[in-house]
């Protein structure tokens, strides 16, 4: 018998009739699909022992407890240890791979530049004073007759627990000022007015929000001042002198002077209390200088420390401090979105949480306080181009060792055998006393806290400085009908995953979006979404605009970029016009 | 169709349905090996061991898996019996402190999430629910893998024993009325 081709094809056709009734077909249809699930190229999350990994959140000097699922030596999520954690804070273990990220930088040439120069004229801007790093630049700069500038010269804690009514003009209270889980546990026992022209966040969680109109937060304070100084009558005023436990808070220079007159120095505005810090430290540093108190062109040489920055100074603040003849600008950054516009070397630096470094007490600590962001993952920028090290940089140049301060301190603050460490994988407190110094230290690189308890300590009264700067020039609205609002500052560097919800929450602004009223939107021609370009009278910078309603009209609200702030400062007056 | 033609369509449909059915699930997936031959039944018997004694619950809840190395070192730094398998065992890992390259079967799909303290202690799941007689084996079941999408057997097709494939698991949740979304196990 042959076989002809129509028995070939009468065979295959059985076949495959045959084989829809088998397992085969469908099988690699769904196998297919899979196999495109996980192809080569797609990111896969590490395999390993899954543990946990405590530390403290470095953003911001609220250095909330930080307990992070780990697997291998991978941290794949993080949550708070006492309540949660902000959106920044949830999101900080993806930080190190952020796309922006500064990853190189000439160190070695930078240093010999900064050799050739010093120590003419030199000073260090350390924008998150507080630190024990902050302890190295103050030495440094007093072995090398320089200066060690930070944001406040006088800082003061508050304690919410002691108030009964708090008056915020503009201040984010309910919204980043502090500990959240501080604000958070003292909220009910105080009532919150709110004032401010837009209703953020904290507006919306007052007691009362007293809608300001744009540019009069001053104004405001002004008249809470009048009436406390019994000029005039104010109802606000009468409120916060009724309960005898009040105080205000908020950027006018008037509010010093009306703190005092409520009598909140010493009992709810007190003076921060700091860890012990090494005596010899405390011999050789230099004093704490304001940016504002520093002559005009007599910076020379300034190295700026952003590192998890608590605040920006508007560019347009420093240069009037710097020489005219070439100054030298170094600064310590993780993007180039920051000061590295003005300068001449941007060192790439640590970030959080791949750094160590303690936290700066935050504004409502007011007992001491001492924690250690310890690292959850290895530097992901490696040598050759590698990471600077500001400590280091700065204490090579004056001589100050500065690699082993951490541990220094931690010796002194178990030497002075007060206050109790608590570690958070088994959530006990242990009295320093009872610990050696190495135990001591080794649980603060567990992510543990040390505390020195209220009754232990002894509130000092900050000092009231009441000197009241003279009314700024009212700009001319002619020209620049609009005044600026700006959002709370936010961290230079935050998950890429904070865009979705900028983008869909409309909780936050975007740094370099400014929010517009429909009416003054459409005076501008510009409509939702569209590029814009923001111009003040010292400059201007390019925005996106987003329409909101719930700005009044007569105001912008503008995103907390350096670029924007750099242009922008408070209730200044702005104009926006389609790019 | 003729007769003849008839018979070669037959031919081919039965040719199919034995490649389909009977050769399709050998070429389909790989075979491997444990890396020691491990008897569950041994450790049950003789040292009384219970499957949360290897297989335990860590403080916080999550599950330990498979046992390390040093899990197993606490009784067979030295050989405790005289089978071959556990001499084996202590030359190629006890010994060069090597962690076994265990070959998990139900290891889930990245988008899966699985929690087994749920299942043990709030739904009071026995073992064998969901792994069959592994508990009482004397030998380890060969480690099947597809060779497309790279899925265990044991999650992803017919393994012909209890698994921890989604169909099971799908089964076990609507029995139980515990059907709320994909989201109850999907990422």
């Amino acid at each position: 018998m042959t076989n002809s081709r129509r028995d070939i094809f009468k065979f295959a056709g059985g076949a495959v009739a045959g084989a829809l009734f088998t397992p085969a077909p469908w099988r690699l249809i769904t196998d297919t699909a899979l196999w495109s699930e996980n192809w080569p190229g797609i990111p896969r999350p590490a395999r390993g022992e899954i543990r946990a990994k405590f530390t403290n959140c470095a953003l911001c000097p609220a250095g909330c407890a930080v307990r992070a699922r780990c697997v291998g030596e991978q941290p794949v999520s993080l949550a708070g240890v006492h309540g949660g954690l902000c959106p920044f804070g949830l999101t900080g273990h993806h930080l190190p791979y952020h796309p922006a990220r500064l990853k190189q930088g000439p160190i070695e040439e930078a240093k010999a530049a900064v050799r050739k120069r010093a120590p003419d004229g030199i000073a260090i801007l350390d924008l998150n004073p507080g630190r024990t790093v902050s302890w190295t630049y103050r030495r440094a700069m007093a072995s090398l007759q320089g200066l060690y500038l930070a944001p406040e010269s006088q800082p003061v804690a508050y304690d919410l627990s002691a108030a009964k009514t708090v008056l915020s003009i503009g201040a984010p209270l309910l919204d980043g000022w502090g500990t959240p889980a501080n604000v958070n546990a003292a909220r009910q026992n105080f009532r919150l007015i709110q004032a401010e022209a837009v209703e953020s966040r904290t507006a919306v969680l007052a007691d009362e929000w007293i809608p300001l109109a744009p540019g009069t937060e001053r104004a405001f304070a002004q008249e809470i001042l009048g009436a406390l100084q019994g000029e005039r009558t104010s109802v606000v005023a009468r409120e916060l002198t009724a309960d005898g436990s009040s105080f205000v808070l908020g950027d006018a220079p008037e509010i010093p002077e009306i703190n005092r007159l409520l009598g909140a120095y010493g009992k709810i505005i007190v003076a921060p209390s700091e860890a012990p810090v090494p005596e010899p430290w405390k011999k050789s540093a230099a004093a704490i200088t304001r940016l504002a108190d520093v002559p005009d062109h007599s910076i020379g040489v300034l190295l700026i420390d952003e590192s998890n920055a608590a605040s920006y100074i508007p560019w347009h603040f420093i240069e009037p401090k710097l020489t005219g003849d070439n100054p030298l600008v170094v600064t310590f950054a993780a993007t180039r979105g920051g000061y590295a516009r003005h300068a001449q070397y941007a060192l790439p630096i640590a970030v959080y949480p791949e750094l160590t470094d303690d936290i700066a007490p935050a504004v409502d600590s007011i007992h001491p306080t001492f924690r250690i962001s310890v690292p959850l993952v290895a530097p992901v920028v490696t040598p050759p181009a590698g990471l600077a090290n500001p400590a280091d940089f700065v204490g090579a140049l004056a001589g100050v060792p500065a690699s082993n301060a951490l541990r220094e301190r931690a010796d002194a603050i178990h030497k002075s055998a007060e206050g109790a460490i608590v570690t958070y994988a088994d959530g006990k407190e242990t009295p320093v006393k009872d610990l050696t110094a190495d135990a001591f230290w080794k649980s603060l690189n567990q992510g543990a806290r040390w505390d020195r308890p209220p009754g232990l300590s002894s509130l000092v009264p900050a000092a009231s400085r009441s000197t009241l700067r003279p009314a700024e020039p009212i700009e001319s609205s002619a020209d620049l009908p609009l005044i600026a609002i700006r959002e709370p500052h936010n961290p230079a560097l935050v998950s890429p995953l904070m865009t979705k919800l900028y983008q869909e929450s409309g909780l936050r602004l975007a740094p370099n979006r400014v929010a517009l009223n429909p009416d003054d939107a459409r005076a501008a021609h510009v409509p939702n979404g569209a590029r814009a370009v923001l111009q003040t009278r010292i400059g201007r910078c390019s925005v996106e605009v987003t329409v909101d309603p719930a700005v009044p009209p007569g105001a912008v609200q503008v995103g907390g970029s350096p670029g924007i702030q750099d242009v922008c400062g408070p209730a200044a007056r702005v104009k926006v016009v389609p790019a | 169709m003729t007769l003849r033609g008839t018979i070669v369509f037959s031919i081919g449909v039965l040719a199919a349905l034995g490649a389909g059915w009977a050769g399709f699930p050998r070429v389909i997936y790989q075979t491997h090996r444990q890396p020691v031959d491990f008897s569950h039944q041994i450790h049950a018997d003789k040292a009384g061991s219970k499957c949360d004694d290897c297989h335990a619950f860590r403080a916080d809840g999550t599950f330990a898996g498979v046992p390390t190395l040093d899990k197993c070192s606490g009784c067979h730094a030295a050989a405790m019996g005289s089978t071959v398998a556990e001499k084996n065992f202590i030359e190629r890992f006890v010994t060069p402190q090597r962690e076994p390259e265990w070959l998990v079967y139900a290891r889930q799909p990245e988008n899966v999430y699985f929690s087994h303290i749920t299942h043990v202690k709030r739904a009071n799941l026995k073992c064998e629910r969901c792994h069959g007689n592994q508990g009482t084996s004397n030998t380890l079941p060969p480690f099947q893998q597809d060779r497309i999408s790279g899925y265990s057997r044991d999650i992803w097709g017919h393994a012909g024993r209890p698994a921890m494939t989604m169909d099971a698991c799908v089964a076990c949740h609507r029995q139980s009325h515990l059907e709320h979304s994909c989201l109850d196990c999907h990422k």
